[in-house]
């Protein structure tokens, strides 16, 4: 009995395999060169980074491989780069964070671009099984990155809890696509997309089922309400870095794995899952907003925020179209640099021995108005003030929103956004209107600087002149119809 | 096709029959004269010699996940083998692939020294 010839074209994943390759062969050099490597490594790392975003600017159209189980197209191209980005930058700018509280070595390079190659995985995910497989890569890295300082209560708590969580919700997810096979027979995107077009494959109470549990596995992931009790303290506990990590990268995966789950593979059930994601976006502004307005530590206040924004970026998938998916990839490119500018300076803080709390900030802008300048205009953006570029996303979410006939969601959304600039504006508040107590020496590193400057270029430039990144973004969704 | 599981569930009901009846009779009928040494720990008849929730060393642990990574090795090793006329020579790279990127964990492992027992 002959097997069928697979097609293969690893040509098609070769972003993936240099990921790959290049981590098993830096952990293999961290593991011979002991400590006496960690800078190369760095350096190893972003050049490998760098190498991977010119690797996948040079595909181009659609095509799949194994079978349909690797997709690439505009959007996954895009949503890598973006990805690369979200990785490349944290690493960056904590050169000498991970130096300072003993996290040099390698790994953690390493661990870092294998969550990075899962979440690519995931966006370029053609099946069920290749999703799961890209979303537990990525889920247990980020496992491990979460309690990396293990001699840290709050990091070895953060990693416990985000590992017994995020375990049910991959439980959730698998047995929402065991349902999806029982009712299909089959696990690959165009052939369950396939047997939906047929007529029986309509009005299934089971497969309504299984859409709503995949539903819930991939909302852990992105930290939407009710599935975002673990990002506080999560986001609290993970060394800095990670946190600024984490707030992006496998955000952008489970999104874009979301679009081509609902938008190519259950375009006929949207009467189920678009009540369901309302109710999500809806609950997750609302968190988000309300949630931020008491904390008082800058990474927790940071975790609200981001459950606020995955909530607007979930109305660009209520959306349900191509103006949906734009804003959604607008927004977390935007939402990219907001986040690492922010982390950026909080690292930058840290250096300094200055605490993670807001009031540790009091009266910044007189000792270093530079510095409370840069942060207050990330909170701006954060925010959604123009002329900032937060205000280009979340504009370009509602607008679709509103095309999309989802008025009152807009409305919604636009309320809450008002509520949770409250607690931004807080921050900028402290910074500018309290008394300072002490002293501030706020330096940033050599990558810090690099990475806190090109974050605050991009948020004013895209704000004022967005169109390159229209341009871009609405070319990449042209693949949903 | 729900109907050929019918036996299993009667087997189902009738083990949850006999395992809860026993205990719930016992419970019910039997006489509860509790004392120290019945309440106690067993070990082998003779008095307990330490606690009962020993601490293990951590060493146990990672020699518990070096054993999982390479029986599941194993348990793709074996359908891998039984089925090798048929998959051809792709079949053979994609395991030499999979053996050689757990020979890098496992490289890194033993250079670590957490094979190491002292």
């Amino acid at each position: 009995m002959a097997v069928e010839q697979l097609d293969i074209h690893l040509v098609l994943m070769m972003p993936e395999i240099l990921v790959a390759i290049m981590a098993m062969a830096l952990l293999l050099l961290s593991a011979w060169t002991h400590k006496g490597g960690a800078g190369v490594i760095h350096w190893l790392t972003m050049m490998t980074i760098v190498a991977v975003v010119l690797v996948i600017q040079v595909g181009s159209g659609t095509a799949t491989t194994f079978g349909g189980q690797f997709i690439t197209d505009d959007f996954s191209r895009y949503v890598k780069v973006v990805m690369c980005l979200g990785m490349v930058l944290p690493v960056l700018m904590s050169a000498d964070y991970i130096r300072g509280h003993g996290m040099d070595g390698g790994e953690y390079h390493v661990v870092t671009m294998f969550a990075m190659l899962g979440g690519m995985i995931m966006a370029s995910s053609g099946g069920f099984l290749i999703l799961y497989l890209g979303l537990e890569l990525m889920s247990l890295s980020l496992y491990v990155l979460a309690a990396w300082r293990r001699d840290d209560r709050c990091s070895s708590e953060a990693g416990l809890k985000y590992f017994v969580l995020g375990s049910v919700a991959s439980g959730l997810l698998l047995y929402g696509i065991s349902m999806v096979y029982g009712v299909t027979g089959g696990t690959g995107f165009a052939e369950v997309a396939s047997f939906l077009g047929k007529p029986e494959g309509h009005g299934s109470q089971l497969l309504a089922l299984g859409v709503v549990m995949i539903l819930a596995g991939m909302g852990f992931k992105i930290a939407a309400v009710p599935f975002h009790m673990w990002a506080p303290d999560v986001y609290q506990g993970a060394p800095t870095p990670v946190t600024a990590f984490m707030s992006v990268v496998p955000k952008v995966a489970a999104i874009a794995a979301l679009f081509r789950i609902l938008f190519d593979v259950f375009p006929t059930y949207h009467v189920q899952w678009v009540p369901i994601l309302q109710l999500f976006a809806v609950l997750s502004m609302a968190v988000g907003a309300f949630g931020g307005l008491v904390q008082t530590n800058i990474k927790r206040l940071l975790a609200y925020s981001s459950i606020g924004h995955v909530g607007y970026m979930l109305i660009g998938l209520v959306a349900n179209s191509q103006a949906g998916a734009q804003g959604v990839l607008v927004y977390i490119t935007i939402y990219l640099f907001m986040t690492v500018g922010v982390f950026g300076l909080i690292i930058a803080f840290d250096r300094q021995g200055l605490g993670e709390n807001i009031s540790d900030y009091q009266g910044l802008a007189r000792k270093q108005p530079v510095m409370a300048f840069v942060m207050a205009m990330f909170m701006f953006s954060m925010a959604g003030i123009p002329p900032l570029a937060g205000f280009i996303g979340k504009f370009s979410i509602f607008m679709a929103a509103v095309k999309g006939g989802f008025i009152p969601l807009a409305v919604v959304g636009v309320l809450f956004s008002a509520v949770g600039a409250f607690y931004y504006i807080r921050v900028v508040k402290v910074m500018y209107f309290d008394q300072p107590e002490g002293e501030f020496k706020v330096t940033l590193s050599g990558g810090g600087f690099i990475v806190v400057s090109l974050s605050l270029f991009m948020i004013f430039f895209w704000g004022i002149l967005p169109g390159d990144l229209l341009a871009w973004t609405g070319a990449s969704v042209q693949a949903f119809h | 096709m729900l109907e050929h599981y019918f036996p299993i569930l009667v087997l189902l009901g009738a083990a949850l029959a006999i395992g809860g009846g026993a205990m719930g009779f016992s419970y019910l009928v039997g006489p509860k004269r509790p004392y120290h040494e019945k309440l106690d720990q067993y070990e082998c008849g003779f008095a307990p010699l330490g606690r009962i929730r020993m601490r293990f060393d951590v060493r146990f642990y990672l020699i518990a996940i070096i054993f999982i990574v390479f029986d599941i090795e194993a348990a793709f090793l074996f359908p891998w083998a039984v089925a090798f006329e048929s998959i051809g020579l792709i079949g053979f790279i994609e395991m030499m692939l999979f053996l050689s990127v757990l020979l890098v964990g496992y490289a890194y492992v033993w250079k670590k020294g957490a094979l190491e027992w002292e």
